[in-house]
């Protein structure tokens, strides 16, 4: 171990180290160039540009009497008592609507990955709600479940005779969770579906024989490895749901006549956005609005994100 | 960027403006003196493309291609409407030449200077004459103050006196109740006792609602109703809503608030499934509030042979019916082709387009020299015709609508509050002052943005 | 013995499930494919009909004729194709760039593709509209191949997400047989990569093919989507929508991606190699 030596091995050893680091670094921007590249010219303009609208009084016409307002649209909307109303109606819609999208659709993927027959069938047939388009899934919905002439209530009057819920009117939310599910819960199905495919199927046999049942085997085996893949799949149902908007205005009882907006329940942050900027031509407002819904989807996923150290499982970090 | 690049955007749409004709306070049709303008000269010299914004069931490719094929130096370039990508358009200097759009937005788009002066054009037209025009032109009509009087800014494609009323006769027979006659108006107070009588349940379920009526629009029957005793839902200054404050205007809010609750129309807390045109074509109204535009679409099988049409109604005593839509089109301030996008102009309201339009019994034509091209060969048509010879007489003054706010503020703020009053969450009273508190913040920020 | 009886009243227990919950799941379905063969007064009635009168088969050839189906068809195929053939490559690219290397930048930059799916699309809608009109790009399909080769953020998380739970001995094996990066992914990553590929491009062509908002703003008229033209396409000469030729065409547009989901969820088969490792 003379000073030569030593000295020689760390040089060469730094060498090497440098030269594997900065290699990785070349290959990691290099893949993901095409998304810099596209980021950079077709979203950080329209980004700042609507952050730029945010600070003004922009109507959505006129750019001649636009004034600028600092920070006067963000200050506002503490005090907007729709707004806050609006975050606590989305808040609700989230906490009932992701437990239950995501338990769904775990609960069809693995029903489905069982080598059922007709399997192919059957998934295709849960599929098919997500692939309507969801203009006309909601039109069928609000006949389905019409007070007066829907078919949820003819059912019930063979039960009670005279029931005419308002199922729209009075259960607007309930309607509106059990309807994005429906909607959504089809995709999800794709997606984890996908995921269970990468786990061996050998680790789950070895259970098996080891004696296991497959409920067993698919709580301690199966889901953990599934981890990355429902973890995708929550954030990506939180950060829908935050900015649910069209939903509600396509389950209005009576959109092409009465009822302008949606059933005081159903009035989610991002659809009273959407009546600011389009009714009351709000439209530096509303943006502002935005960006606030947007710092807050943020901080959630910033926390789920710190929370997936915990349970889920990565091969590589 | 920030203020800067808005800043500098700002002018540089100024600076591509085209110079728009300033409108002579004075609008008579021969004060042909716009010298100064862009001088609108006859068809050979108009060329190059049109944008148009509107509807393609309003529009359709035969009629596109037809028009190209008699005017080959004009191209169309048809988007269709849409309130963002009008927006966008708007912001990126690019508006199109000729949009759609409706009687009650015509005073919040002429304060922001977005409408362009069409009264030259319609000066010298073979086509659109002046007093050719039937009375819901006026929704266009301009002199700087009020909206019925002074220079054309657009005219209207196809109108109907909006306030008559479509009765099902089976509904009555049902009710046994008489069917009224068709040649005196009813009052609203009769309407509103019909309507208890034909309303039909069954338990908790509704079968049919005693009256019918577009629940988006009932803020402009208010203001027709208001207007025969002369009064109106805004302050004279349009500076805010005065309903309050206003023992009429309360009366006739109140009026609408009761039927809701009643439970005889369709409303918030007991909606019909579809809208009210819809549901009458089923049997599920007694009587509908629709224009003559209805009768093209009233029998349906259900309803065939059952359906007679009735004058407006009166709130108290003075005969009114106007249009409350008007839609018709529009050139942009910034168009990049004025002349060619006139061209258009004429030919969709004065040419084949509105002679079929009239034939098709959809509308009463924009132009009375029209009007005896609407159908009249089935009973039902000939009794409609009836009718609708009555009220044109009533149907001159136009509605005023309030130039700071867009056309949906009010009758969102009143649905949204009806809706709690229904529930019991507020009186009435609270409903009202809720319905003016958010339109008056609404006109506040329209008046200083005109600053 | 016992195993197979236990076995096959399970796999009857699962069918027999599957089987009510498909029926009760498919309800509105059934509803819509019934409301698409009544007339117009038929389809709201008390008391309520399931079935009509007379099948109204007529509706669909309107559904055909009055919209011009066929050329908006193509013209959704052809961007849907178009969109997700590039989205899925350059998102797997970016996706395997951010899983499987560490580099300065690479959680941050990360962020950056999170971020972008927390933004509500309104706040850039018209401010994109208007990059696009300087760049001339409104009107084509051009925003489509942009959007396409820059990937998009969903599915760079998706495929940053397979990617994680991919056995480290597979890429380790690769390297030490002297494989570059760019080989590994290519080799080894995707054709493990199966059910993430099938997936994501199931779910990218459906987004294009159901996407409203964009066409509605970049698209005119004659090449315009057919979900634009779906919302306006049938309706009488005041506008009124035709409701039961409405859902005649909406059977007809998603038959479509039913059919390819059909034919695509075969490849959500495939398992990873894992011969010769162990």
């Amino acid at each position: 171990m003379t000073a030569v030596q030593l000295s020689g091995a760390g040089r060469r050893r730094g060498w090497r180290f440098r030269g594997r680091a900065w290699r990785e670094a070349v290959s990691f921007y290099g893949f993901i160039a095409p998304w810099l590249i596209g980021f950079v010219l077709l979203s950080v303009v329209p980004l700042v540009f609507g952050l730029g609208i945010s600070l003004t009084n922009y109507d959505g016409l006129n750019l001649d009497s636009v004034r600028f307002l600092g920070l006067q649209n963000y200050a506002r909307a503490l005090h907007d008592a729709e707004a806050l109303f609006g975050i606590s109606r989305t808040a609700v819609f989230t906490a009932l609507y992701v437990p239950l999208a995501l338990t769904f659709a775990l609960f069809l993927a693995g029903l489905l990955n069982q080598d059922v027959r007709g399997r192919g069938a059957f998934r295709t047939l849960f599929y098919l709600p997500y692939v309507i388009p969801i203009g006309a899934a909601a039109w069928v919905w609000r006949l389905v479940a019409d007070g007066n002439y829907g078919l949820l209530n003819a059912l019930l009057h063979l039960l009670r005779p005279g029931t005419a819920v308002q199922w729209l009117a009075n259960y607007a939310t309930q309607v509106l969770v059990v309807f994005v599910v429906w909607t959504s819960v089809g995709g999800a199905m794709v997606i984890l579906l996908a995921g269970l495919q990468g786990i061996p199927k050998e680790l789950r046999e070895a259970a098996l024989i080891d004696g296991a049942t497959p409920l067993r085997t698919f709580f301690a085996i199966t889901v953990p490895l599934l981890t990355p893949v429902l973890f995708f799949q929550l954030v990506m149902n939180l950060i829908g749901a935050l900015q649910t908007m069209v939903a509600p205005m396509l389950l209005i009882p009576q959109p092409m006549g009465f009822n302008v907006l949606p059933p005081q329940d159903n009035r989610l942050y991002m659809t009273f956005v959407y009546f600011e900027i389009f009714t009351k031509a709000r439209f530096g407002y509303g943006t502002a609005l935005l960006w606030i819904l947007f710092l807050l989807v943020l901080a959630l996923t910033l926390v789920v994100f710190a929370t997936s150290r915990f349970w889920v499982h990565y091969e590589v970090e | 960027m920030g203020v800067g690049g808005l800043g500098a955007l700002g002018v540089g749409l100024a600076a591509c403006a085209q110079p728009t004709p300033t409108a002579a306070p004075q609008a008579e049709p021969t004060k042909a003196s716009a010298a100064t303008q862009v001088p609108p000269t006859a068809k050979p010299a108009a060329g190059g493309t049109v944008v148009f914004m509107h509807q393609r069931n309003e529009w359709s490719e035969d009629q596109e291609k037809q028009f190209m094929a008699a005017n080959p130096a004009i191209k169309v370039e048809f988007i269709q409407f849409d309130a963002t990508r009008f927006m966008a358009m708007n912001a990126a200097g690019n508006p199109p030449d000729l949009f759609r759009l409706q009687g009650p937005e015509v005073p919040d788009y002429l304060a922001r200077k977005i409408l362009k002066n069409l009264q030259p054009f319609f000066d010298i037209s073979t086509v659109l004459k002046a007093d050719d025009l039937a009375p819901s032109n006026n929704y266009y009509k301009w002199d700087g103050k009020t909206i019925g009087k002074g220079d054309l800014y657009g005219m209207c494609k196809d109108w109907s006196p909006d306030f008559t009323l479509f009765a099902n006769k089976k509904a009555f027979a049902e009710a046994n109740v008489p069917v009224p006659a068709d040649d005196k108006p009813l009052t609203y107070q009769e309407i509103a006792q019909l309507a208890s009588k034909l309303t039909k349940k069954e338990g908790d379920r509704t079968l049919r609602w005693g009256f019918g009526y577009h629940g988006d629009w009932i803020d402009r029957t208010m203001m027709n109703m208001l207007a025969e005793t002369g009064k109106s839902l805004f302050a004279d200054d349009f500076s805010r809503l005065a309903i309050s404050d206003n023992p009429e205007a309360v009366k006739v809010a109140r009026y609408w608030f009761d039927l809701a609750k009643a439970n005889v129309v369709a409303n918030p807390l007991n909606p019909s499934p579809q809208w009210a045109g819809d549901d009458f074509t089923k049997g599920l109204l007694g009587v509908v509030q629709y224009g003559y535009w209805f009768s093209a679409m009233a029998e349906s099988d259900v309803t065939k042979d059952n359906v007679v049409m009735l004058p407006a109604p009166t709130w108290a005593g003075v005969r009114r019916d106007p249009t409350m839509t008007a839609t018709g089109m529009a050139m942009t301030a910034k168009a990049k082709n004025p002349e060619a996008a006139w061209v258009l102009f004429e030919w969709y309201n004065g040419g084949q387009p509105a002679i079929d339009r009239a034939k098709s019994g959809w509308g009463v034509p924009a132009l009375k020299s029209q009007y005896k091209l609407m159908p009249a060969e089935t009973p039902f048509q000939k009794q409609c015709q009836k009718v609708l010879q009555g009220e044109l007489q009533y149907a001159s003054d136009a509605l005023q609508f309030n130039p700071f706010i867009k056309a949906d503020v009010v009758i969102t703020a009143w649905n949204k509050y009806l809706e709690q009053a229904l529930r019991g969450k507020m009186t009435f009273e609270e409903m009202l002052k809720s319905v003016e508190k958010e339109t008056n913040d609404a006109i506040k920020e329209g008046i200083s943005r005109l600053g | 013995m016992q195993r197979s009886i236990t076995r096959r009243l399970r796999q009857s227990t699962v069918y027999f499930f599957l089987l009510v919950a498909a029926v009760a799941f498919l309800t509105p379905v059934a509803w819509l494919l019934v409301t698409s063969l009544k007339k117009e007064v038929e389809y709201i009635s008390w008391p309520v009909r399931f079935l009509p009168a007379v099948p109204q088969w007529a509706n669909y050839r309107l559904a055909v004729t009055m919209g011009n189906f066929a050329r908006y068809a193509t013209n959704s195929a052809i961007l849907s194709t178009a969109y997700t053939s590039l989205v899925v490559i350059s998102s797997a690219l970016a996706g395997f760039g951010f899983a499987r290397h560490h580099a300065p930048g690479r959680d941050a930059l990360f962020m950056m593709v999170l971020a972008m799916l927390m933004v509500p699309g309104m706040v850039t809608v018209i401010p994109q509209f208007m990059l696009f009109a300087q760049l001339h790009l409104t009107n084509t399909y051009w925003p489509w191949v942009l959007w396409g080769l820059s990937g998009s953020p969903f599915h760079i998380f998706l495929f940053r997400q397979f990617f994680s739970a991919i056995p480290k001995e597979l890429e380790d094996a690769a390297e030490v047989d002297g494989c570059g990066r760019f080989r590994i992914f290519w080799q080894i990553f995707l054709p493990n990569s199966g059910p993430a590929l099938a997936a994501s491009a199931i779910l990218a062509f459906n987004w294009v093919w159901g996407d409203y908002i964009y066409p509605k703003m970049f698209l005119t008229g004659a090449n315009t989507t057919l979900a634009v033209q779906l919302v306006s396409a049938y309706a009488d000469p005041k506008g009124n929508p035709l409701v039961t030729v409405t859902m005649a065409a909406v059977v007809l547009y998603t038959l479509p991606l039913v059919v390819l989901f059909f034919v695509a969820q075969k490849h959500i088969i495939q398992g990873i190699v894992t011969t010769g490792l162990k």
